[in-house]
């Protein structure tokens, strides 16, 4: 039963490109398959460790910067005598790249949340993101700064000379997108149906306690950071082949609040939260555009979001997954550890 | 109920400790054996410095000057997740579980140090990880048993009858299989019967071989559970004894009721 609802939304999602021909619409579907990803990196932070990153956005730049840097080259003057140059490298190899720097940075924060909780971190991953940012902007012998970096080049498939494939087209950058999103679906939910999904959520909800019982809180939050900026850094590297160009304005703050608004609608700490928020908050304001003025579209955001908190506060999947159980409890009243277990209660 | 003879060996050693907060001296110079297998209870009035020794032995609190240590190895100055792989593991005294969980995911992340699965191990979804997954599950239902909460398991731990709420917090640290296993106040807020099927379990987690260092205001538990009483004042130890040598101390009566009768 299961794994056919499973298959059916496999289908459904694979199938889309074949029934929809209009063009923006799937442009639509695949920002918001980035935004899902990011969202979905954001809530391993959020939801399960209990620490609000308001500078998520930092990681997903930096993947998308160092991405489109490595796989279009630039030089660097180092001194005055000595220019450093670094020739194009092939664009899937640049964005294992991007994910590979956006991790170490995650890894960065991540001890520096060592010592700091709470509002502390918050205004440690702010600073963050403004500091990248402010980089991105002002050394503009790397990044071009405001002038943006152009004609960033697609991925590609294929075998060099024999057969290739440029992925100009919007329908292999849907697929690509959805399968790494889904990739990164399935490894959210092993990190979180495993031992150290669960040190993560101990430490969320009671940190001395997890500690009384051995779990190294530091170590997980650095897990935690490491895998959320590596899979945020891989949505950056997606955005940047798919656009194809960069400016500093990926990093504005408002992605950031973006990705949380998905991620606490959604409902924080569950699987298919980020999943749903993100789709919701992708294509809503895509949708208004079509009869409503741009002003009048922010309000309906607002008022959408406002409504959502207010009556579901842990968000849409833990209510309708509560509405759900308490429908069904007559039927099940036993399966003790099946019903307990963390991960089974997460699917959706 | 002392069978534990004088000569066991000494598991827990702590010599000299002295926390200072500021000018505040809340414990001026402790020092403590326990014995293997032993129950030994820590008392005295409000403010003794009680919880403080707890804070300080499980690595919550850094001692200002002092030492621990613990089967031979030194703990002083270990965060508290490294004193917990030394096997030993406590309770806090305000009710603390995991509330957003249900009580079966409270012992499974109790159950911390139990597995060994690594990050990559995880990604890559190892058959491993699934046994050792298993592994625990079944653990966890075992530890539920052992302090009779197996029909709670699914139980939101935010739903539970406050004294079954104080049961899951001795099963967490269960979890951990602590060697030493220190209670903070554990019966607090129980009633009488909880109070009694309370120390049953106790004394079936002692004769698993867990030596216990108990602080408890219920005396009437302290007297029929304890080996062995050490009464804390103002940070100072004024006495150590047996329950009965305790009853009669004169300077523990004082310390408890005040030196008023001369002048009533």
């Amino acid at each position: 039963m299961k794994r056919g609802i499973i298959i059916l939304w496999l289908v459904f999602l694979f199938s889309i490109p074949l029934w929809i021909n209009d063009l923006y619409f799937l442009h639509i579907l695949i920002n918001t398959g980035i935004f899902v990803i990011a969202a979905m990196s954001l809530n391993l932070l959020l939801g399960y460790t209990g620490q609000l990153s308001l500078g998520h956005v930092a990681f997903f730049g930096i993947g998308a910067y160092v991405s489109a840097l490595l796989s279009v080259g630039f030089d660097l003057e180092l001194t005055d005598t000595y220019t450093f140059v670094f020739d194009p490298i092939p664009v899937w190899v640049a964005f294992l790249c991007g994910i590979i720097v956006a991790s170490l940075f995650g890894w960065f924060i991540g001890k520096v949340a060592f010592k700091v909780r709470g509002a502390y971190f918050v205004i440690v991953t702010i600073s963050f993101a403004e500091v990248v940012r402010l980089v991105s902007l002002n050394w503009v012998d790397l990044t071009e700064g405001p002038m943006a970096i152009n004609n960033i080049p697609p991925f590609t498939l294929g075998i060099p000379s024999v057969w290739e494939m440029t992925f100009y087209q919007k329908e292999p950058n849907y697929y690509l997108i959805l399968i790494i999103a889904i990739i990164c679906y399935v490894l959210i939910r092993r990190i979180v149906q495993s031992r150290i999904g669960r040190a993560m959520i101990s430490l969320r909800e009671n940190e001395p306690l997890a500690a009384s019982v051995g779990v190294d809180v530091t170590h997980y939050l650095v897990i935690a950071t490491v895998i959320a900026a590596a899979m945020a850094g891989a949505a950056g590297g997606l955005y940047t082949h798919y656009v194809r160009i960069v400016d500093p304005d990926i990093f504005l703050f408002i992605y950031t609040v973006t990705m949380v608004i998905m991620v606490v609608c959604g409902g924080k700490g569950t699987l298919a939260g980020p999943v749903v928020g993100g789709i919701i908050f992708g294509v809503l304001p895509e949708i208004l555009r079509e009869f409503a003025a741009p002003e009048i579209q922010w309000i309906i955001y607002g008022i959408a979001m406002i409504v959502i908190v207010f009556f579901l506060p842990d968000g849409i999947v833990p209510a309708l997954t509560n509405w759900w159980n308490d429908r069904r409890k007559g039927v099940l009243s036993s399966g003790l550890v099946a019903d307990s277990d963390p991960a089974i209660r997460d699917k959706k | 109920m002392t069978e534990i003879s004088g000569d066991s060996e000494i598991v827990l050693k702590v010599e000299n400790i002295a926390v200072h907060f500021g000018g505040l001296v809340a414990i001026s110079d402790l020092n403590l054996v326990v014995r293997q297998g032993e129950i030994v209870s820590l008392i005295g009035p409000n403010g003794a410095g009680k919880t403080t020794a707890f804070n300080v032995i499980t690595g919550f609190l850094k001692p200002t000057s002092g030492s621990i240590s613990y089967l031979g190895k030194p703990l002083t100055g270990l965060p508290a997740h490294e004193v917990a792989k030394h096997g030993v593991v406590r309770t806090f005294q305000k009710t603390s579980v995991f509330d957003g969980n249900t009580v079966i995911e409270n012992i499974l992340m109790g159950l911390h140090l139990k597995g060994t699965s690594k990050v990559w191990e995880v990604l890559l979804n190892l058959a491993r990880v699934n046994a050792e997954n298993k592994y625990l599950n079944a653990r966890a239902l075992e530890i539920l048993d052992q302090v009779d909460l197996s029909d709670k398991g699914s139980e939101m731990a935010s739903d539970l009858a406050y004294g079954e709420l104080r049961l899951l917090e001795v099963a967490i640290a269960l979890a951990a299989e602590p060697t030493l296993l220190l209670l903070d106040e554990p019966a607090s807020g129980m009633n009488p019967t909880e109070t009694a099927s309370f120390m049953k379990i106790v004394s079936k987690i002692r004769g698993s071989g867990t030596t216990i260092l108990l602080v408890e205001h219920d005396m009437r538990m302290v007297m029929e559970i304890s080996d062995r009483i050490v009464v804390l004042n103002q940070g100072v130890i004024i006495a150590d004894g047996t329950p009965g040598e305790i009853q009669q101390n004169s300077e523990v009566i004082h310390a408890y009721l005040g030196y008023g009768d001369e002048n009533a």
